[in-house]
């Protein structure tokens, strides 16, 4: 896998410094987990791992371009379950065959993206608004369409086995979310699409006064992000075995925490799919760490939050005092007269 | 001999491995206008900054009248007397004229009120001043480059400062705001207050400036005296000083020019007269009810350079951003290589093969947070990139080329825009634009902020390019260049082309058409 400091140079001593910070972190918790969980460093809890923090890595994976565009999408989650729900109808209801079913609800997830995509760049509102709305609005749908209780369960064996099989020793979910990052991460790094996202990121006017294809950029970031929503919505469904309502509640604000403690700013033009695969895992080691200690056990879920919660802060103030907002001062009063 | 105003002793700043200061003196007297001259990259806006308080020195003295300061902060340096005109407008996008105006004249404590309708009212004067028609309630962010730098000016003369610093306050002004501006900077030098003057115009030096100090790679290579009938000042020293001079020879411009870049810059000769190619672009009756721009009727040919002069809101800037695509025509027609075409984006403008170098460097030209490289290569993806992957090593040759042949000062193809000075990051602007070898190449003050070395670099590009068949637009707020380099010259007045005037007319013609007057000479 290719790293972030080999392209896009200009940033590469902040990216190399951030990663190295995060991966000394994880390198932490594993220590600290193996000597104070229970059966913590067994292959078994390392594929559990992997498996449960597969679709939050997807969806944080292509949470990755949308945030270096400035942007933000607020509806993976939604669209997760949506997707899930339509899945389960095509399947059941309709008789399709499973992997029809699973190819069409590709397509729906793009077209999931595809409608934040038009309301972003036709009627240019800003991406905030649009996926607060179409959060609402997706899982509106996907519980109008169980009403509220309909779950689909009973997939074929050949279909549970992407929640449960391996394939070449590891999990199936590993060999999904590695290919995830390695197109993400091309897409990113070495493409034209990922230059231009990082341009409209920093400056969205710079970017359409260089003629850059600002808005067909942002729409691609948006319908990826629908359609790995809907990669996402079929892990789950077989990982769990039944397709609900509420499949991947709460996912999208898991995935952005994923994605800025993986050293991505909010503001737009930076960040990486490593760091971003590096805040996944720091997040997911932490979770099930915490639930391996006997202290922690009974309220891990509460903990990870919380510590979350800090580390994500910790990122944030330790990167402004390094920078001092370097970047925001670059772009705006660099005169310095008015401050 | 009285103390001068403000003096520096050897002063140094770095940037990193960047030596931008190496032991720098200058020293400012009362009643004078001191012009800091050198090349893009010499160090001058960052001495201003250190006297600004922007920065702080490495090493060295500041004084001001005598007294030594340390630790100067822009809020300090603003209660000290300083004032100051930046490079780069400085102002707060969303925030009105008046609003920047008053901020800048009086910093907002949190307990304090601000009389509003005071400070507007101040605003508008002080816009009146100095000829400016914006109203004190237009939000910043839709103004011009040349309208907020009027902006700034505004800021600097209401702060009543014993210091006023002004970096290249006319990069982008047209004669009658640069006259203007300078019977306001006599007025304030008669009144004794101390000039730093920045400006790549060594006309305007001789036209304003008492004592010219020279900046060369971070270092003062001399302080001279460019003028004798400065003895109406109000302190004896200068006077004392040009007497001292009087019999001097007093420099002549190439001197200036030798001091300045330390080797003879060979000057443009007069445009060649040669076949024209076909016609590139032809407008026709061309409109845009939303930029004011009205039935403009013009013709571009291969290998041609047409100058569009006009004054400040002709609407020069309006119909290069109709070409381009970002403010679409709603009327008349558009026709490029013989083809009709509706230009509804810059993209689509880009694929037919225009270019447009904008005014606004900062805003438009430059991703300032991307590397130089990044940024030359931004408008060239597509030929760079083919399938959309990127080349590293094909981009950097194409910046390293650039940089070269414009002779960018930088630390390498990796340094972001933001570490660039103004003239450098000009440079790295065009050179984007130029890498997408354009049919039609539309520049907006190419040439602002550019060092007279490097300038007469870019015409001889300019001139070539247009050789080599491709056709050119040039709107410059610089007579002498737009006129030694325009095959046609095509001048702009509310939004409409009023006059069409041939090769070899003199500045005066275009001033008459540019302000609307016929016959009557309208020099500064
Ligand atoms: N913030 C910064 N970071 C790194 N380098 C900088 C920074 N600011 C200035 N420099 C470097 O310092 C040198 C002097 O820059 P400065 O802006 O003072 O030049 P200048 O004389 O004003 O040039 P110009 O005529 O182009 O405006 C340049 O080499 C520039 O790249
Ligand atoms: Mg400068």
């Amino acid at each position: 896998m290719q790293t972030s400091s080999s392209s896009e140079s200009g940033w590469r001593g902040l990216l190399r410094r951030h990663e190295t910070v995060l991966f000394a972190l994880v390198v932490v918790e594993v220590i600290t987990f193996s000597c104070l969980g229970r059966r913590f460093t067994t292959a078994d809890n390392l594929a559990n791992i992997v498996r449960h923090s597969v679709e939050i890595g997807l969806l944080a994976l292509i949470m990755t371009p949308i945030i270096l565009t400035a942007g933000i999408d607020l509806s993976v989650g939604s669209t997760l379950g949506l997707c899930a729900v339509l899945f389960g109808k095509m399947w059941r209801d309709a008789g399709l065959p499973i992997w029809a079913a699973a190819g069409g609800t590709l397509i729906l997830g793009a077209l999931c993206g595809g409608f934040n995509a038009l309301l972003i760049t036709r009627l240019r509102l800003p991406p905030l608004i649009v996926t607060l709305g179409t959060y609402s609005l997706f899982r509106g749908l996907a519980e109008a369409i169980t009403r509220g209780t309909d779950a689909f369960t009973a997939f074929p064996e050949s279909f549970l086995a992407i929640g449960g099989g391996q394939l070449a020793g590891l999990p199936t979910q590993a060999w999904i979310l590695l290919a995830g990052a390695v197109v993400v991460g091309v897409l990113v790094q070495r493409t034209s699409f990922g230059r231009a996202w990082r341009a409209i990121g920093f400056s969205p006017t710079g970017a359409r006064y260089a003629g850059l294809p600002v808005e067909r950029s942002l729409a691609l970031a948006y319908v990826l992000a629908g359609t790995v929503a809907a990669i996402a919505s079929l892990t789950y469904t077989a990982r769990l075995g039944t397709a609900k309502a509420d499949a991947g509640v709460g996912y999208e604000l898991a995935a952005i925490a994923a994605v800025v403690l993986g050293g991505s700013s909010i503001f737009g033009g930076v960040g990486s799919v490593p760091g971003t695969l590096l805040g996944v895992t720091a997040i997911a080691v932490l979770g099930n760490g915490l639930s391996r200690i006997p202290a922690t056990m009974s309220n891990a879920a509460e903990l990870t939050g919380t510590l979350t919660g800090g580390l994500l802060v910790l990122s944030l103030a330790g990167r402004a005092l390094a920078g001092r907002g370097k970047r925001r001062i670059a772009s705006g009063f660099q005169g310095g007269g008015t401050e | 001999m009285t103390v001068p105003l403000l003096q520096l002793t050897a002063v140094a700043k770095s940037f990193g491995a960047v030596r931008a200061l190496k032991g720098v003196s200058f020293d400012l007297r009362a009643g004078e206008v001191h012009a800091l001259l050198g090349e893009n990259g010499a160090g001058k806006s960052t001495l201003i900054k250190v006297i600004t308080g922007a920065h702080s020195p490495d090493a060295g003295t500041l004084e001001l009248a005598g007294q030594r300061v340390v630790q100067l902060s822009p809020a300090r340096a603003h209660r000290l007397g300083i004032a100051c005109i930046y490079q780069q407008p400085a102002l707060f996008p969303d925030l009105t004229v008046a609003e920047n105006i008053a901020l800048r004249l009086e910093p907002v404590t949190p307990l304090r009120r601000v009389a509003w309708p005071a400070r507007r009212r101040q605003a508008g004067e002080l816009l009146h001043r100095l000829g400016a028609t914006i109203s004190p309630e237009t939000e910043v962010r839709s103004l011009s480059m040349p309208e907020q730098q009027l902006v700034e000016i505004a800021c600097a003369l209401g702060a009543g400062a014993r210091i006023v610093i002004m970096d290249e306050p006319t990069a982008s002004l047209t004669q009658q705001e640069v006259a203007r501006l300078f019977g306001i900077v006599r007025a304030l030098r008669q009144d004794g207050v101390g000039i730093i003057y920045i400006s790549h115009r060594l006309e305007e030096i001789f036209a304003l400036a008492d004592r010219v100090t020279v900046l060369r790679d971070g270092e003062s290579v001399g302080t001279r005296c460019v003028r004798r009938e400065n003895a109406a000042g109000p302190k004896r020293d200068v006077a004392q000083s040009t007497e001292a001079m009087a019999d001097a020879p007093l420099l002549t411009e190439a001197q200036l020019i030798q001091l300045m870049v330390g080797r003879e810059v060979s000057t443009l000769a007069p445009p060649v007269e040669r076949e024209l190619g076909d016609v590139v672009l032809a407008l026709e009756r061309v409109g845009c009810a939303a930029s004011g721009v009205q039935a403009v009727t013009l013709a571009v040919r291969a290998g041609e350079i047409v100058g569009l002069a006009g004054l400040i809101g002709a609407g020069r800037t309006e119909l290069a951003r109709i070409l381009f695509g970002l403010t679409p025509a709603d009327s008349g027609q558009i026709v490029l290589q013989g083809q009709r075409v509706t230009l509804a984006s810059p993209q689509a403008a880009v694929a037919r093969g225009i270019a447009y170098v904008p005014e606004d460097r900062r805003r438009h030209g430059l991703i300032l947070e991307m590397p130089i490289a990044q940024n030359i290569a931004l408008a060239s993806h597509r030929w760079l990139f083919p399938g959309t992957w990127l080349r590293f090593g094909a981009e950097r040759t194409l910046a390293l080329n650039f940089m070269r042949d414009l002779g960018v000062k930088a630390a390498g193809p990796e340094a972001l825009g933001s570490s660039l000075s103004g003239g450098n990051q000009q440079k790295v602007a065009l050179a984007r634009w130029l890498a997408t070898r354009p049919k039609l190449l539309i520049l907006d003050e190419p040439t602002q902020g550019v060092d007279v070395g490097a300038k007469g670099e870019l015409h001889r590009i300019i001139r070539r390019l247009a050789q080599e068949g491709m056709a050119v637009l040039l709107i410059s707020s610089d007579l002498p260049e737009i006129l030694s380099l325009s095959h046609r010259l095509a001048v702009m007045r509310g939004g409409t082309i009023t006059a069409l005037l041939p090769n070899g007319c003199q500045a005066s013609e275009v001033m008459a058409a540019a302000l609307g007057q016929t016959g009557e000479r309208a020099t500064e």
